[in-house]
C-alpha cells in the first residue's frame, strides 16, 4: 500500500499547536498518512539570554535562569550557580547543599508531572494532566512558602541558597512524601499501563542506543534508549555522590518490556520512575539535614576571578550545562547555555521520516522539550 | 581519567592538529597584572585539523568520547583578532569530560564542519554561525535557526549594533 504515490502535502504544525507545548513550528512532508520529512522551525520564543548574560552583573543575571526551561527553574537556578561557584573560591554550606537537593528533586518531580500529564493530553487522555497538576499545585504551593514564588524562583543563588526554609517546611515536605508515593501508583496504573496508552506509545518513535549517542541526547531521553547514565551518579556534583553511596536512589533506564527498546513508552516511563527516585533523595537529605548557615560569605559587589569553566548537570530534560567565561570583571566575557531541549529536538528531523502522521504527536510529545529553553 | 593523562595520551596518539593545553593557575603573587587563571582545563586544537581530532577522540578506546554535548563560540574582546570555537565532549564509558578550544580568526571566519563526526554538532553549528558569522564549511543545512533568515549582524559579537529598527518596527 506504501508505493502508491500520492502528491506530497505540507502540514505545518504549530506555532500555535497544543502539541508542541509552546510556541514551535513542525513543518512536516506527508505522503498520504505517512511522514516523509520533518523540519522543526524554532526561534518563536529567542529571548537572547546570552547576550543578556553578557551584558548584566554575575547576580543580576539569575532570573534570566529562570526563564529557559520554566518547568525546572529550580535546576536552572543551580546550574548557573554552580558553574559561577566552579570559577569562584568559595565554600557552599552544607545545609545549603541540602536544601539546594531538594528543591532542585521536587522541582524534578514537578517538571515530570507536567510532562506526564500532557503527554497523556496529547495523545488524547484528560485526566491524568488533572491528577498530575493536583499535585504539582501542591509542590508549587511549598516553593511558594520558601521563596514567595510559584515559577521563577531565582532561590538558588550563587554562594548558597536565598534564605532558610521556614519553620515546619521541611515536615510538610516529608508529609508530601509519603502522600506522593501512593499517588504515584495511580499515575501508573491510570496511564503508563492503560491498554490505549501503551498502544499508541509502544514501538512508535523508537531511538537506538547508537542515534541517542549520537545526537547528543541525555537525560530521560537518553536513558529511555537503554543507556545506564546519570549525571548525578556518574559525574557528581555537590552531594550527590555521597546520597548514591548511601544508596539511597537508583537509576531508572528503559527495558523495552512494552515494545521495543527506546521507544516513547520507555522515555516516558523512565520519567515517571524517576519521581520516585527524587522522593527517595529528598527523604535522605530530610534525614540527614542539620542546622547551619545557608549562603557562604559573598563580597557585596561580585568579581568572578578570570577563567572559564563549564558546569553540567542533570536537568529533568537532559544536562543543562553553562559554560561561563569571566576576565574578572563584574560582567561575565561569556554566558552560554547548553539547553537539553534544544539538542534533544533535533532528533526530530531523524525520527519522524516514515512514521504515521498520526504518531507525530505521540513521538513530539515523547522529547518532552520545553520551547524556553530551545529558544533561550 | 583526569586531564593529565587525557592530554598524554592525546599526545602520545599524535592527535592531528593539537597544539597544547591551558590548564588553571593560581595569582602570581609577584606580578601584579597577573589575575591568575581558574575553571577548567582545555586542549588547544588547530581548527582546520577538527574533524580529525574528534574522529579520534570518539573512536579511541581510551578516551572513549560518544558524545558532543555543546559547540559554541566566545568573541573574547571587541579588539581581539580571533573568535573561539569551543566544544565538550563527554565520555559515558569513562564518566571524563574533555574542552577543546579552536582559534577563529575574524578576519576569515571559517570553519569544517564535524556533523559527519557527531551529529549533535549539526544545529550547534547553525546555531554558532548566525550568532558569530562562523562558516561551517560542508554543512548539510547552514539556515538560521533562532534568528530570522533576513537577521544583519551577529549579536554575539562584541562589535554587535544593536539595530534600530526590524522591518519598520522601531527597536528604540
Amino acid at each position: 500500500m506504501l508505493d502508491v504515490k500520492t502528491q506530497d502535502l505540507e502540514v505545518n504544525m504549530g506555532p500555535q499547536h497544543p502539541a508542541t507545548h509552546g510556541v514551535m513550528r513542525v513543518l512536516v512532508r506527508t505522503d498520504g498518512e505517512l511522514v516523509t520529512g520533518a523540519q522543526p522551525h524554532l526561534g518563536y520564543l529567542h529571548r537572547a539570554a546570552e547576550k543578556i548574560g553578557e551584558n548584566v552583573e554575575w547576580l543580576q543575571y539569575l532570573p534570566y535562569t529562570d526563564r529557559y526551561d520554566y518547568l525546572a527553574a529550580m535546576n536552572n537556578n543551580l546550574g548557573y550557580s554552580l558553574a559561577v561557584e566552579a570559577l569562584m573560591d568559595i565554600e557552599i554550606p552544607r545545609r545549603a547543599q541540602m536544601i539546594r537537593v531538594i528543591c532542585a528533586e521536587l522541582n524534578r518531580i514537578a517538571s515530570h508531572l507536567v510532562a506526564y500529564g500532557t503527554y497523556g493530553l496529547d495523545i488524547g487522555a484528560f485526566t491524568p494532566f488533572l491528577y498530575a497538576f493536583r499535585e504539582r499545585e501542591w509542590i508549587l504551593m511549598l516553593f511558594e512558602k520558601i521563596c514567595g514564588a510559584r515559577l521563577t524562583y531565582s532561590y538558588i543563588r550563587i554562594g548558597g541558597v536565598f534564605n532558610d526554609a521556614p519553620p515546619g517546611w521541611l515536615d510538610e515536605i516529608g508529609h508530601f512524601c509519603d502522600v506522593f508515593e501512593d499517588k504515584w501508583r495511580e499515575y501508573v496504573d491510570l496511564l503508563m499501563m492503560n491498554k490505549i496508552f501503551v498502544e499508541r506509545t509502544a514501538k512508535v518513535g523508537v531511538i537506538s542506543k547508537e542515534m541517542a549517542l549520537d545526537f547528543g541526547l541525555t537525560g530521560p531521553m537518553l536513558r529511555g534508549s537503554g543507556v545506564d547514565f546519570d549525571l548525578r551518579r556518574d559525574c557528581p556534583y555537590m552531594i550527590y555522590d555521597e546520597i548514591w553511596q548511601a544508596g539511597a536512589y537508583e537509576i531508572p533506564v528503559g527495558t523495552g518490556e512494552q515494545g521495543v527498546l527506546g521507544d516513547s513508552w520507555d522515555r516516558f516511563y523512565v520519567r515517571v520512575q524517576e519521581m520516585l527516585e527524587s522522593l527517595k533523595i529528598v527523604r535522605w537529605c530530610l534525614a540527614n539535614i542539620e542546622e547551619g548557615p545557608t549562603i557562604g560569605e559573598l563580597p557585596k559587589t561580585l568579581k568572578v576571578p578570570a577563567g572559564e569553566a563549564y558546569v553540567g548537570i542533570e536537568n529533568p530534560r537532559g544536562e543543562l550545562g553553562h559554560y561561563v567565561v569571566s576576565d574578572g570583571g563584574k560582567v561575565a566575557v561569556r554566558c552560554r547555555v547548553r539547553g537539553p531541549s534544544f539538542v534533544n529536538l533535533a532528533v526530530l528531523e531523524d525520527l519522524l521520516p516514515n512514521t504515521l502522521l498520526a504518531d507525530t504527536v505521540a513521538i513530539i510529545g515523547s522529547t518532552d522539550i520545553v520551547v524556553g529553553e530551545t529558544d533561550r | 581519567m583526569d586531564f593529565q593523562a587525557l592530554y598524554a595520551h592525546l599526545q602520545a596518539q599524535g592527535a592531528a592538529g593539537l597544539g597544547g593545553c591551558d590548564e588553571p593557575r593560581a595569582k602570581d603573587p609577584e606580578d601584579k597584572q597577573d589575575k591568575g587563571r581558574a575553571g577548567d582545563p582545555f586542549v588547544l586544537v588547530a581548527v582546520e585539523q577538527l574533524p580529525a581530532f574528534l574522529q579520534l577522540c570518539r573512536d579511541d578506546e581510551a578516551l572513549g568520547f560518544e558524545v558532543l554535548i555543546d559547540l559554541s563560540a566566545v568573541d573574547p574582546a571587541a579588539e581581539d583578532e580571533d573568535l573561539w570555537l569551543v566544544i565538550q565532549l563527554l565520555s559515558l564509558r569513562h564518566r571524563h569530560r574533555l574542552m577543546i578550544k579552536s582559534m577563529v580568526p575574524k578576519a576569515t571566519p571559517c570553519a569544517p564542519t564535524v556533523a559527519p563526526v557527531y551529529r549533535a554538532a549539526q544545529w550547534h553549528e547553525r546555531e554558532c554561525a548566525e550568532m558569530f558569522g562562523i562558516t561551517f564549511e560542508g554543512h548539510s543545512d547552514p539556515r538560521h535557526i533562532l534568528l530570522p533568515e533576513d537577521w544583519v549582524g551577529y549579536p554575539l559579537r562584541k562589535d554587535y549594533v544593536f539595530p534600530k529598527e526590524y522591518r519598520g518596527v522601531s527597536c528604540e
